[in-house]
């Protein structure tokens, strides 16, 4: 062994990594253009990130096959947030300084999203996200960061006025303890104490697998309508025990978590009447039917929708910003989402009038897309359901 | 990628601390400390409010939250002292529920799910790849320091005794040894690393809140410890790093394999971390790195 000194090993060691270091050099400049989606594959958002991720896969699938953008493809690196901060972080720590990519989409939790953003906005990646918390916006983020989802001031307002438009004086609001539960039970409270109303507030712990005590709580004030501000898996829970305890009020939730999944798990009768309530996704447009093909279902959910814009609208930035990086998109987003232009629902047709110098105005699956300067929406309509005979069906628009 | 790696290494290292506590308290002192990621929140708070909201320096920050997270662990072991194993286990595993439920619930202390951020760091984040470096250097410098004090009790006649109580506490107790004071200062000690653990981490991301806290980190590092050995100081250091080196490398193991899908791929992450551990397991029962056998001393 005396040919091989410590000098030569370090030597060719570093010859080593060098070689290994090449490929990743080059291929920072020409290559796919590297993109991470950072869902909840496992945990409390489990049932909506799959659905997410998928999403953007086969929309960037489209566009590749339309050609790319910029004359490149897109690559679709998926990691699962676990929805822990934690290992949310973890996650993004190995998209950012691993596969570099250049913009983030679609982080759920409003916890995840707020320990994710700083690593961001610091390395200069974009993040598109679906988190309502109104903090999220408020974040130092440098324009770094857009959110599709209406803040949650906005959503409270909309509960208030939908609970007195249904003939409800006292409402009580019932919701885990969530980032956004403080803001929305105000707006709620405003709105309905406006109207003549009264309000109560209960928060339940959404990892208890029955709520009796809560539900005897709220019912002791006899509200006319609860409005519930949980997700999927608690908020089934807590219907089932509301039908226990024989309450004949009116029910109001959201509609990520009174969704097609939920109305399935419950037996028709105890699911019978609720209303919901969402941002709509812009039903009957071509992004949200274009959404609908690409998951092979008849009714989106509106994180879909929304993963489906942010996709689109990277894309879009990216091409008529002329560049692949985070700050690129930051710059140029505004300019393909809002402020005229020929309206487009697509990133495969935007692309092609933005080669041909139009510009563009996206509006796509999940509403107009036009974001305020600290990066909120200025624009939502919101969709009113009811469930009748277990199914879903729509009220109206508005 | 080398900021990916630091990163790495600077959880791996808060990961170390937490496994060296489980060490201390279940190792060798027989406590089951389930409620570990509840201490390890406690020093995160106790630090991140200090020193965000009182403006205290860091330094004093972190000594806050290994006090709070050690007189909590007092207040745990002297209300369960008559509790051994399986019923010890679950009265810790309620604490952290506790911890966490209260850290969502009192928005006043807390700042509620919203959490804390802008946490003061350790290393100026300005610093680029030396904040990295420059954290991972702290937080290597506390589980060294960790590690030698370990190594020392462990070796003391203190150390010994621990070990006597956890074997059989009344043969320790006949042997006139006060058990219900060992167990407290190991129990203390443990939760104190816990805390430092919490507290490091809180500073390193800027950014507390209670679902960073969920069971499934002490989970992990029960794993840790598990796999790595369970009584003697490297066992964990090991364990831990070993453990993060997996977790890490499984994300690109579900890219190689062709025609997974993102959420198959991270079902996969799960199953692959709970059949290392049973080949681990399988192969040394004890750990990777057993406890050793003390020579009783020459006369």
């Amino acid at each position: 062994m005396t040919f091989l000194d410590r000098r030569r090993v370090l030597q060719a060691g570093a010859v080593l990594a060098g070689a290994l270091a090449a490929p990743a050099l080059l291929r920072a400049q020409s290559g796919p253009i590297r993109l991470g989606t950072l869902t909840p594959l496992t945990g409390a958002g489990g049932s909506y990130g799959p659905a997410m991720a998928t999403t953007v896969r086969r929309a960037a699938d489209e566009i590749n096959k339309a050609g790319g953008v910029l004359g490149r493809e897109l690559l679709i690196i998926s990691e699962d947030d676990q929805t822990s901060p934690e290992a949310g972080l973890r996650a993004i720590r190995k998209l950012i300084d691993v596969d570099k990519v250049s913009a983030v989409i679609g982080t759920w939790a409003s916890s995840v999203t707020t320990a994710v953003a700083p690593v961001c906005w610091e390395s200069g990646t974009f993040l598109a996200t679906v988190s309502g918390a109104d903090s999220i916006t408020l974040l130092p983020h440098r324009g770094y960061l857009i959110r599709t989802q209406p803040n949650t001031t906005l959503q409270g307002r909309k509960f208030g006025g939908f609970a007195l438009e249904i003939g409800a004086k006292t409402v009580a609001f019932v919701s885990p303890q969530t980032p956004f539960s403080d803001s929305q039970y105000a707006e709620l409270g405003k709105t309905v104490e406006a109207g003549g109303g009264r309000t109560t507030k209960l928060i339940y712990d959404d990892k208890k697998t029955t709520l009796r005590t809560e539900v005897d709580a709220v019912l002791r004030g006899k509200p006319d309508a609860i409005v519930m501000g949980g997700y999927t898996n608690d908020t089934a829970i807590l219907v089932r025990d509301l039908y226990r305890a024989n309450y004949k009020g009116r029910l109001l939730g959201f509609g990520f978590a009174i969704n097609k999944q939920l109305v399935e798990a419950l037996p028709a009768e105890v699911s019978e009447g609720i209303l919901t309530l969402s941002p709509s996704a812009a039903e009957g447009s071509d992004g949200y039917k274009h959404v609908a093909r690409l998951l092979g279902t008849d009714s989106p959910d509106p994180y879909s929708c929304q993963v489906y814009d942010h996709l689109n609208l990277v894309a879009l930035a990216m091409a008529a910003g002329r560049g692949d990086t985070g700050t690129v998109i930051k710059d140029t987003v505004r300019t393909v989402s809002q402020g005229g232009g020929e309206r487009v629902d697509s990133a495969v047709e935007g692309l092609k009038r933005l080669a041909a110098g139009a510009k563009v105005d996206y509006d796509g699956a999940s509403g107009p897309c036009d974001f305020t300067p600290i990066g909120d929406i200025t624009d939502s309509r919101f969709r009113y359901e009811e469930v009748k005979g277990g199914r879903i069906t729509l009220l109206k628009i508005a | 990628m080398l900021t990916y790696v630091l990163f790495a290494l600077v959880v791996g290292s808060i990961y170390a601390l937490l496994a060296q506590s489980l060490m201390l308290s279940w190792g060798l002192a027989g406590l089951v400390n389930l409620g570990l990621a509840g201490f390890f929140a406690l020093g995160a708070y106790a630090s991140a409010t200090s020193t965000t909201w009182g403006h205290v320096p860091v330094p004093v920050g972190i000594a806050l939250a290994v006090v709070a997270a050690a007189a909590a662990g007092f207040v745990v072991c002297v209300s369960t002292l008559r509790l051994r194993d399986d019923y010890l286990a679950i009265v810790t595993l309620g604490f952290a529920e506790v911890v966490r439920i209260v850290a969502s619930n009192e928005v006043w202390l807390t700042g509620g799910t919203d959490g804390i951020s802008g946490v003061p760091v350790l290393v100026p984040r300005s610093a680029g790849l030396g904040f990295h470096a420059g954290t991972l250097a702290i937080v290597a410098v506390a589980v060294a320091i960790v590690y030698a004090l370990q190594r020392r009790l462990l070796l003391s006649p203190w150390g010994r005794a621990l070990r006597a109580i956890r074997e059989d506490q009344i043969v320790a107790a006949v042997a006139g040894k006060s058990v219900v004071r060992f167990k407290a200062e190991a129990f203390c000690l443990a939760c104190a690393i816990a805390g430092l653990a919490g507290a490091l981490y809180g500073h390193y991301t800027s950014y507390v809140a209670p679902d960073q806290f969920q069971p499934l980190v002490s989970i992990y590092i029960f794993l840790a410890v598990t796999a790595g050995g369970k009584a003697r100081p490297a066992g964990p250091v090991v364990g831990a790093y070993a453990l993060v080196a997996f977790l890490e490398a499984t994300r690109f193991a579900g890219e190689l394999i062709p025609g997974v899908s993102p959420v198959q791929a991270a079902a996969l992450r799960e199953i692959l971390v709970g059949l290392g551990l049973l080949v681990v397991l399988g192969l040394r029962p004890e750990g990777l790195l057993p406890e050793r056998s003390q020579k009783a001393p020459a006369p």
